[in-house]
């Protein structure tokens, strides 16, 4: 498929570290929108929306920012913990959208597994369907993520 | 044969006009000349060679207006207000813009082009920001994400600036991170001690400008910062002061202890530390030897999460918890001014506990960078 210009910048900062220390696509060498695609296809298979999965990373985020970085007990599996730090970071995407640098943590207290997401991880799933490429650091595999945030 | 040379010289020939054509078009149609930029209606002005960002050109001048992004307008932080000569809101600047700035013609200065006399307004402070160049003398590794860096200035070799205030420090490209960017630290340092400054900071995760700190910086390396700026410092009154600081938001306020010390300040003083563990806590000496040389301050560190089998026996739980339970018992609590630097979630906690207890919003002080 041939991208547009404006595809193709955007690609470009995505790739770039202009807003990230690593960029957002690591060491994927697919394009952006293969990267989309195969994760829309997964979640898919998954049977989630990006939307059901943004609105529940967003529920679990904001239980357990009251505790203030610290760790806090959601229901009766998770232990999740916010952590906040001074600053914005920007959307990539071109509209003004900026979020608190904030990451959550969460742990699965029956599987034992770990897995955390940013404030922007959160904004770019739900209006960009993008979990970010393979090798950047908050990338999250969107397998990882349903099993994790839904199970029970 | 001579037909393909005659049309790959014709071909180059057309190539050869069109990129002089553009070089000119370039040079004549985007030449604005000099431009003259005045500055608080004539407290500074000077000409320049039109074309640049109005950031960039001030920069260039050596005027520094608070910038995160290195002017890709997506911090919204270099705002400046301007009389004259900036043309409409840009879609760019839109977003940043609430309605009253709209109206007093408040522009972001990294989107907009100096192309013809432009008449601004800064606050009066930011003409004496300046630009300085240290070398980072020592690192102190305090916790496994919190590190001191002590920087000695080399040109100027000396700065003057109200403890509490905050610098920026440039971050320039390195490897995996090909451009400069800037990003606040609050200096924590002795005030009298004008030859250099102390920054703390924490490790943010794939922070760009951490990262450099954390990972790529040396001693002895050369490190750019500018500055000071910020309206978090100690007001002049007799009022009792609460401090609350979070891991790294120890930083201004340990300047501004210094600063009571060297000012004999005789007020009443408590400060509020929260760490999550044991393993968090830093400077809890430094802090202990404030209380011996201050007249009236205590300081209490809370930690939120003590490792289990720790033998932690001071104060547990959320610091703005704990600093609520002491301060209930305070009968001239509402007298307080409250002192705030963290997270932008413990401030925010912070400053509905003084609220509730009857401190007034305008003697809530803190810079919150964001």
């Amino acid at each position: 498929m041939k991208k547009s210009p404006q595809q193709d910048k955007l690609e470009a900062l995505l790739r770039s570290s202009k807003l990230s220390a690593c960029g957002f696509l690591g060491e994927d060498k697919r394009s952006l929108w293969e990267i989309i695609d195969a994760d829309a296809t997964e979640l898919e298979r998954l049977g989630r929306t990006r939307e059901d999965v943004a609105a529940r990373m967003q529920e679990l985020t904001d239980q357990a920012v009251p505790a203030l970085g610290d760790w806090v007990k959601v229901g009766k599996m998770f232990q999740v913990c916010v952590d906040d730090n001074r600053g914005m970071i920007p959307c990539p995407w071109p509209h003004a959208v900026r979020c608190l640098k904030r990451i959550t943590t969460i742990h699965h207290l029956k599987t034992g597994k770990t897995v955390r997401w940013s404030d922007l991880n959160i904004h770019l799933i739900k209006e960009h369907g993008f979990f970010e490429g393979k090798g950047a650091p908050f990338r999250i595999e969107p397998k990882d993520l349903v099993d994790s945030i839904f199970a029970s | 044969m001579g037909t393909i040379i005659i049309a790959i010289v014709i071909i180059s020939g057309v190539g050869a006009f069109l990129a002089t054509l553009l070089v000119f078009a370039e040079r004549v149609i985007t030449n604005y000349g000099d431009v003259e930029v005045d500055i608080n209606k004539g407290d500074k002005k000077f000409t320049v060679r039109g074309g640049g960002s109005l950031l960039e050109t001030l920069t260039n001048q050596k005027i520094f207006i608070p910038s995160a992004c290195g002017g890709r307008g997506t911090c919204g932080y270099c705002k400046v207000k301007v009389l004259e000569g900036a043309g409409t809101l840009l879609p760019t600047e839109e977003p940043y813009m609430d309605a009253q700035e709209r109206a007093e013609g408040i522009r972001l200065s990294c989107q907009i082009k100096v192309r013809n006399k432009i008449e601004i307004e800064i606050p009066g402070d930011l003409l004496t920001i300046r630009e300085y160049s240290c070398t980072c003398e020592k690192i102190i590794d305090y916790t496994y994400d919190m590190k001191q860096f002590n920087l000695k200035l080399v040109e100027p070799t000396s700065i003057t600036y109200t403890p509490g205030q905050y610098i920026q420090l440039l971050a320039p490209a390195y490897e995996g991170s090909p451009e400069e960017v800037y990003r606040a630290y609050s200096i924590s340092s002795d005030p009298a001690n004008k030859s250099g400054i102390e920054l703390i900071v924490r490790r943010v995760p794939d922070g760009i400008c951490t990262t450099y700190l954390f990972d790529h910086l040396k001693e002895d390396d050369t490190v750019r910062v500018n500055g000071p700026y910020g309206k978090f410092y100690l007001r002049d009154t007799n009022a009792p002061i609460i401090f609350i600081a979070g891991g790294s938001g120890i930083a201004p306020i340990k300047c501004i202890l210094h600063h009571m010390k060297n000012t004999t300040i005789k007020r009443k003083a408590v400060f509020f530390f929260g760490v999550r563990t044991t393993k968090d806590l830093f400077l809890v000496e430094e802090m202990k030897q404030f209380e011996k040389e201050l007249a009236d301050f205590t300081f209490i560190p809370v930690v939120s999460q003590p490792e289990e089998g720790s033998d932690w026996h001071g104060a547990t739980g959320r610091v703005t918890t704990v600093a609520e339970e002491f301060l209930k018992r305070m009968p001239t609590v509402s007298d307080c001014e409250g002192y705030l630097c963290g997270s932008p979630g413990m401030i925010d906690s912070a400053v509905k506990i003084l609220a509730d207890l009857g401190i007034p919003e305008d003697k809530h002080y803190y810079d919150k960078f964001s």
